[in-house]
């Protein structure tokens, strides 16, 4: 296998921080709050309720207690309420990552920030800096708008970057407020099964560059190569409307249909060029957007009954935390003994775009 | 179909047009799950139940493959909503 070489020259993955609110509602009681909403509109409430159960996610955490949402009623609420919560999520996230890296603040050289659920300038990377005292030449990324594929695909612009600087450490934070951009008054069939899908919660992927040698985090995986895929015309497939109210959700039952069409020849192509096929993943980290999504990509990639036990795992535990989700995962699997000296794994993602972005790890 | 059936099939058309954006002008006899993926599909049942304050359940939607059949349910169910809703 030619990527041998390769192997000591490429970024790592030191150690995957995670926070989730404390505030915590399992799945009924969220119905419960929402039922009084939906049948001011619609008749049959029941089928509604039996959306939120079919995303099969029993529970989800939330950034503010359940009464803290009553009083925002524009967007310039939800999105005060977002920059307070995305701070301090933000800040919990990215200390457990450098905590279990063995590193400090000011030992990040790059701090990438994604989300897509809150808008600020200064962005939340500038407010953590100041609240983190980081080194004063730390160089800040926040990207907006990739959405649920923001995890994996700011870990491969991270690895990107490290490879340019090998010495040097960089973070991608997500920080996912789902529940903030909830338009209470948009009772469409995709507002109402994003209402059920989607938790908060934030993760903080530490990346350390080739040249800080492998003695410092033993067991993260190495990121040996990357693969963004866009697909053409695919502009509504998902996304925000922006609307006076704030963003409303743009879904489409097309997601799962793309990942069956596409993942499996991009994966395979993907890995082809790297003299490697599926039958040498062993670890599978995949977005958990949602039960149908995790079926097709079980389907399209043929993979083992247990192969995405992680990602349906978080799913039920958390619901989909849009970028957040797939760190989760990947912070799941570092925690856990099942990943060796030799092996592979590929993280894949796909979000707004409509696009997939798929990073190959190993071990 | 009869009169009121084509009407409901008329009405469930407007729905999916003007109510919910739906590049849909399906045809009487035209299968739905062919034509429209299953959130927008959802979203036209949701939609003709609220409009017709009828309940549609699983079985009855599983044997409604086209716009005719669907009108021919919500036009029953519509006609008689104190015996259909009745526990």
């Amino acid at each position: 296998m030619h990527l041998d070489a390769q192997l000591d020259a490429a970024p790592r993955v030191s150690a995957v921080g995670r926070a989730l609110p404390k505030n915590y509602l399992d799945q009924e009681s969220l119905i419960a709050a929402l039922r009084g909403l939906w049948a001011k509109r619609h008749f049959n409430v029941e089928r509604l309720e039996d959306l939120h159960r079919a995303v099969q996610v029993s529970g989800r955490h939330l950034a503010l207690p359940l009464e803290g949402y009553a009083g925002l009623d524009t967007f310039a609420r939800c999105n005060d309420a977002w920059i307070d919560a995305a701070r301090e999520l933000g800040e919990a996230a990215l200390r457990d990552g450098l905590a279990r890296a063995g590193l400090s603040p000011v030992d990040v050289d790059h701090l990438f920030f994604v989300t897509v659920t809150g808008i600020a300038t200064p962005s939340i990377d500038a407010r953590l800096a100041n609240r983190l005292r980081m080194k004063p030449s730390l160089k800040r990324t926040p990207i907006f708008g990739l959405g649920c594929v923001a995890g994996a695909a700011g870990t491969a612009r991270a690895t990107d970057y490290l490879r340019a600087y090998p010495g040097e450490v960089a973070v991608v934070l997500s920080v996912e407020l789902c529940s903030l951009t909830l338009q209470r008054e948009d009772l469409s069939v995709p507002n109402i099964v994003a209402s059920g899908l989607f938790g908060d919660g934030a993760a903080a992927v530490v990346l350390e560059g080739g040249a800080r040698g492998a003695a410092r985090a033993p067991r993260g995986p190495r990121v040996l190569a990357t693969r963004s895929v866009f697909y053409p015309d695919t502009e509504r497939v998902m996304g925000w409307d922006v609307v006076d109210s704030g963003f409303k959700v743009v879904l489409s039952a097309r997601v799962p249909e793309i990942v069956r069409e596409h993942v499996g020849g991009d994966v395979d192509g993907f890995l082809g060029e790297h003299g490697l096929a599926r039958r040498d993943i062993r670890h599978w980290i995949a977005h958990t957007g949602g039960p149908k999504v995790l079926q097709a990509f079980e389907g399209a990639l043929e993979l083992p009954e247990d192969a995405l036990a992680r990602s349906w795992r978080s799913l039920r535990d958390v619901g989909n935390l849009s970028s957040a989700s797939v760190l989760f995962v990947l912070g799941d699997l570092l925690d856990g003994a099942d990943a060796r000296a030799g092996d592979l794994g590929l993280m894949i993602a796909m979000g707004p775009g409509f696009c997939s972005e798929i990073v190959l790890l190993a071990w | 179909m009869t009169h009121r059936e084509r009407e409901v099939a008329r009405e469930i058309r407007r729905l999916a047009r003007e109510d919910l954006g739906l590049e849909w002008d399906g045809a009487d006899g035209e299968e739905l799950a062919g034509r429209l993926d299953s959130l927008a599909l959802l979203s036209l049942v949701v939609a003709v139940e609220d409009r017709y304050r009828v309940k549609i359940g699983e079985e009855e939607a599983a044997t409604t493959r086209s716009l005719a059949d669907l009108a021919r349910l919500v036009a029953r169910k519509a006609a008689a909503p104190a015996k259909e809703e009745a526990p």
